[in-house]
This record gives C-alpha cells, structure tokens and sequence, in this order.
C-alpha cells in the first residue's frame, strides 16, 4: 500500500494505491497527517484494489478522529470493489462520498 | 443523455414495513420489479446510462440489475446522505454528471409512459427544469436543450403517481393490469388481450382462468381454483384446490391453501393486507396462507456441522477448569448468572438463555475470563443448533431492539462470539455493526474457524465481560 499526501485548496488530498487489509491497515490507521488537525481530509481510493474489514476500520478510525479534532473525511473515487464493501456493511452512511476527487476537494469541508 | 434515479429511505420507509422481504425498488407492479419500470422509461428517453442514487441499502438492486448489460444500458450506483439536497447529490455525481444532459427522477414515484411513443426527441429538445412533479417527487432533466429544438411535454404522455401508501401500489397495479394493450412491457407469454402467462405454469383441469390477469413463473393453480378478475399471481406461487383470487395481488413465494377466497388483498407469504385501509393480518396456520421457502444450503449445513464440532472442542477444553473453577468464583461473587430473551434469527424468532458475568479482578476470575469460562453454557446451543459459535452477536429483544433486527443482516444469527470481538472492533456503538455486514457477506465456515480462534485470543486480553 503506498499512501501519499498532498495539500489541495487547503484541503488534504491523500491517495492511496494497493491493498487495504489485516496487514497495511495498521500503517492507514497510524498514519500522521501533515497537514492541521482541523483540516478537511479527501480520500481518493480510485487505486484501492482491495478493502477488507481491517481496511474499512482503519478508514472509520481515521474519519472518528478527525471528526474528534474538528476536521472532516470526505471519500472519493471510489471503484466498483470497495463501493459494495462499502454498500455491505452500510458505511457509506458515515462518509460524504464523491465521484470525482475534484468536486469533493472543493466542497471537503463545507459541512 | 443519461439518468440520475435518487430515492431516499423516507421516501419508502412505508413499504418497507408492508412489504419488508423486498427492496422497495424492487418491487414487483404486474410481476415486473419497479426499477425495471424506471429503466425501461430511461431507455425511451434516449439514455445511455443509469445511476442509481439512494441513502439507503442498494445492494439487492445491485444485486437484480448488475451493470445493466442485459437491457444493453450501463446501470452503476452511488450513496448519497440522508440530507443532501439535489444540488449536492449532483456535486458528489459531478464525474457522472459532466457530461451530457441529465434526466433526473427524485422519490417513489412511477413514471406512466407509453413504449409506442418517441420520447427521444422530447427529452432532447425540453429546456432545463423541472418537467413534471407530484407529491412524491419529480422528473425534472439538467443541461441545455439542442439547438433549434423546441418541445412541450404534453405533445406526449407523460404523467407521474408519487406511490406512498399500499393502496396506491394496488390501485397502480391495477390500473397496469387492466390495459387491453399495455402500454409497458411486461414479463411472460401473452398472445391475446387482458392476460399474460410466465414460464413453468402449471394450470390443473379444473381451474378457471377470467380475465385480465398475470401470471408468473413456477407457478401451480389446482384444480377447481378461479384466478381472476383482476388477479397478479407473482413467481413461486401455489393456488391450492377450490381457491379463488380475484382482484388481488398475490406476491412471489407465497403459498395459497384449499378453499380460500382472497379478494381485494395483496397476500405475501403468510400476511394478508388490505390495501384501502393497509390493515394486515399474519395467519398463524401454514395449510391458509403461508411463505414458500428455500431450502438451506450446502454451506448453510456445512457451516452448522464445522460450528457444532468447534463447540465440541471447545466444551471438551473448558469443563475441567470450568467445573474446578465455578465454585470459587461463585463464593468470591465474581460470577453472576442471568436470564434473558435473545432474537435467534432477524427473523425476529426468540430464545432464552443464560448467560454469565464474570468481574475480572484476581487470578482466578481473569483466569476464568481468559479461558472464556463465561461462555461455556451457551456452547451446548450450539451443539443443538440454536446458536451459532460466531456470528452477529446476540440481540436482547426488547421493544427497544426490534428496530435494530430490521437493519441486521439476514444471515445474522445469535452467538457465541461476535466477529467484532474477533476483529476487536468496539463492542458498543453502532460499528460493531460494520464488521457483521461485513462477515455476514463474506464469511464462510473456515473462516469461522479462523475467526473463532482471534476472538477467543483477543478474550484473553479484555478486562471485563460485555
């Protein structure tokens, strides 16, 4: 899994590219950001080829403390493999999702 | 051209409580599923793909129409929140959006069409805005006509019924029903007016068909029944002996008994409702009315079989300590016993068991907790099929928790262990949730196995029983 970090209108754009599982989620979850604590984060997965469960609570962990210090998650690009991960357990009703990476570093933040 | 189809969980929820066995786009009107209406439609309209956009559950939808090569149109989806308002749906579809104009159809509501007009040239030549609207929702399109093309909509038929209550959905059904050359396509053989007939229907000597009526597929009408008038017969369906249904919907998978009059009814397995009222009756004996049901599975009773000997293995492992070490935790006051009623099934079915709290302070009681003493009792319910070693975690029925069997899993059963103590996800708050969808999908019994293994691993280390 290769994570890389970008900032993007003042919103953080992290790309991340490869498997999402038992065994890179540790390095998601503990993943420190360079930008604010406050900042809007946007996820693009559209390089995601697999998420399981480990995967999924990393990127929970992940939006929980963010939304903690006042900051936001907003997922983007998602592919057709990690949308029915997401679709199965129900959490896209914790993310505000975007089909373009684009359109969700100009409206991260909003809410 | 291409369509946006949002539908919101509100927008629904009512049949979700009448009907709640179907996705209510999935509905079936005249044995034809609802979504298969909307994309029908989309097709005349001239698009070339559909997105499916809801707050809500979509995977069953996903699951009937895939990509949408079977009606040669690409179908794919995406989940909005419960409060996003059109504009932001259309900013979190932007991708899909960009380009192209954009026939968009908001809320649950049925679009009446006619397959015979050309409906092309008018969604291609109608300014942007809003076309038509009811109480339910609108059909409304996004983008800048072609140039030159100018059109109103009431050049051709077009008209919406916002479907929120039952008698609306029976009324529609009817009215769909009662076309001489029906103005939609609908499934099964037909070869003359008022009457169309699905595949593997058997029609016993004896049985009197009238007209207008639909039937589906694998269906069996005995001898002496009279279908009709005005009579929808779903999939899966058995009509006993001297039965008559006549301006009824009777859903798919439902079995019929001798001697039964159903008229002005919508039946679905065992639940009878009327739909002017939307009052409903579930009938207790199976020969009147009742679900027609699958068989469980290979893996089903493979998965009973690998639980039961992990229950076997684990009872053999845990007596012993279990035996010497009860008695001193009991006189410590570190063990407790209760009583309490458990959902077995989503299905809403309960069991009452009795379970164990264990306080984990001193050698003994963390020992005991380590070793998952306080779970030995319900090892025997699993050996009885009861329960299932792991799975989705036992629900406590309550008046407060059969809201939360609605939004569980089907395949979710009582258990031993739960996969979020596997997973060692938070056991309370709604993500423990997250990764019993999760295993409910892709769980299978090795995994199990696995599964039980890092659930009692991570037992070893938690403090206090749950």
């Amino acid at each position: 899994m290769i994570i890389s970090e970008k900032l993007c209108n003042d919103v953080t754009v992290i790309s991340i590219k490869g498997t999402i599982d038992a065994k890179t989620a540790p390095e998601l979850k503990k993943f420190e950001f360079a930008s604010a604590l406050e900042s809007p984060v946007v996820i693009d997965l559209s390089d995601v080829d697999f998420l399981d469960s480990s995967g999924l609570g990393a990127l929970v962990g992940i939006a929980r403390k963010k939304r903690d210090q006042g900051g936001n998650v907003t997922l983007a690009c998602m592919n057709n493999k990690v949308r029915k991960v997401f679709e199965i357990t129900q959490v896209y009703k914790l993310f505000d999702i975007y089909d373009d990476v684009e359109a969700a570093t100009l409206n991260a933040g909003k809410k | 051209m291409k369509a946006l189809i949002i539908i919101k969980e509100q927008d629904y929820s009512w049949i979700r409580e009448v009907l709640p066995h179907v996705h209510p786009l999935l509905v079936p009107i005249c044995n034809k599923p609802f979504a298969e209406f909307l994309i029908d439609f989309s097709i005349l309209a001239g698009c070339e793909a559909i997105r499916f956009v809801s707050d809500g559950p979509l995977s069953d939808v996903e699951h009937y129409c895939d990509d949408g090569s079977r009606w040669g149109i690409a179908v794919s989806y995406s989940s909005i929140q419960i409060a996003d308002e059109l504009q932001q749906v259309i900013k979190k579809n932007q991708r899909y959006c960009s380009d192209g104009k954009i026939i968009v159809i908001s809320g649950f509501i049925f679009i009446h069409y006619n397959k015979q007009k050309d409906y092309k040239k008018l969604f291609a030549a109608l300014p942007e805005g809003e076309i038509l609207n009811c109480i339910c929702g609108s059909l409304s399109l996004s983008g800048a006509p072609l140039d030159g093309q100018k059109a109103i909509v009431s050049d051709v038929a077009l008209s919406l019924t916002g479907l929120n209550s039952i008698d609306v959905y029976y009324r529609l059904s009817m009215e769909v029903l009662g076309y001489a050359s029906s103005p939609y396509v609908l499934p099964g053989y037909s070869n003359e007016a008022y009457c169309s007939i699905g595949s593997n229907v058997v029609i016993t000597k004896g049985a009197e068909i009238i007209k207008p009526v639909i039937i589906g597929n694998n269906v069996q009408i005995l001898a002496g029944s009279v279908i009709g008038p005005d009579a929808v017969i779903g999939n899966n369906v058995i009509v006993d002996r001297d039965s008559t249904v006549s301006a009824s919907i009777v859903m798919d998978n439902t079995y019929i008994g001798e001697h039964l009059a159903v008229t002005n009814r919508i039946a679905t397995e065992n639940i009878l409702i009327e739909p002017e009222s939307g009052a409903s009756m579930a009938m207790e004996d199976p020969h009147l009315l009742t679900g027609i049901k699958k068989i469980g599975s290979a893996e089903t009773i493979v998965q009973s079989l690998v639980h039961g000997l992990m229950a076997l293995i684990l009872i053999s492992l845990q007596l012993i300590p279990f035996l010497l070490l009860l008695p001193i935790l009991t006189m410590q006051g570190k063990w407790k016993w209760y009583k309490n009623t458990s959902y077995t099934t989503v299905s809403g079915k309960t069991l009452k068991l009795t379970t164990a709290t264990l306080e984990r302070n001193g050698l003994i009681s963390t020992l005991a907790g380590a070793l998952s003493l306080d779970r030995l009792p319900l090892l025997f319910r699993v050996l009885s099929g009861q329960l299932a070693i792991i799975g989705g975690g036992a629900v406590v029925a309550n008046s407060n928790t059969v809201a939360d069997l609605s939004s569980a899993p089907s395949s979710n059963r009582a258990c031993v262990f739960s996969y979020a103590e596997a997973e060692d996800w938070p056991l309370t708050g709604g993500d423990s949730a997250i990764v019993e969808r999760y295993y409910a999908v892709h769980g299978n019994p090795f995994q199990d196995i696995i599964m039980t293994v890092k659930a009692l691993f991570n037992r070893i280390l938690e403090k206090n029983t749950p």
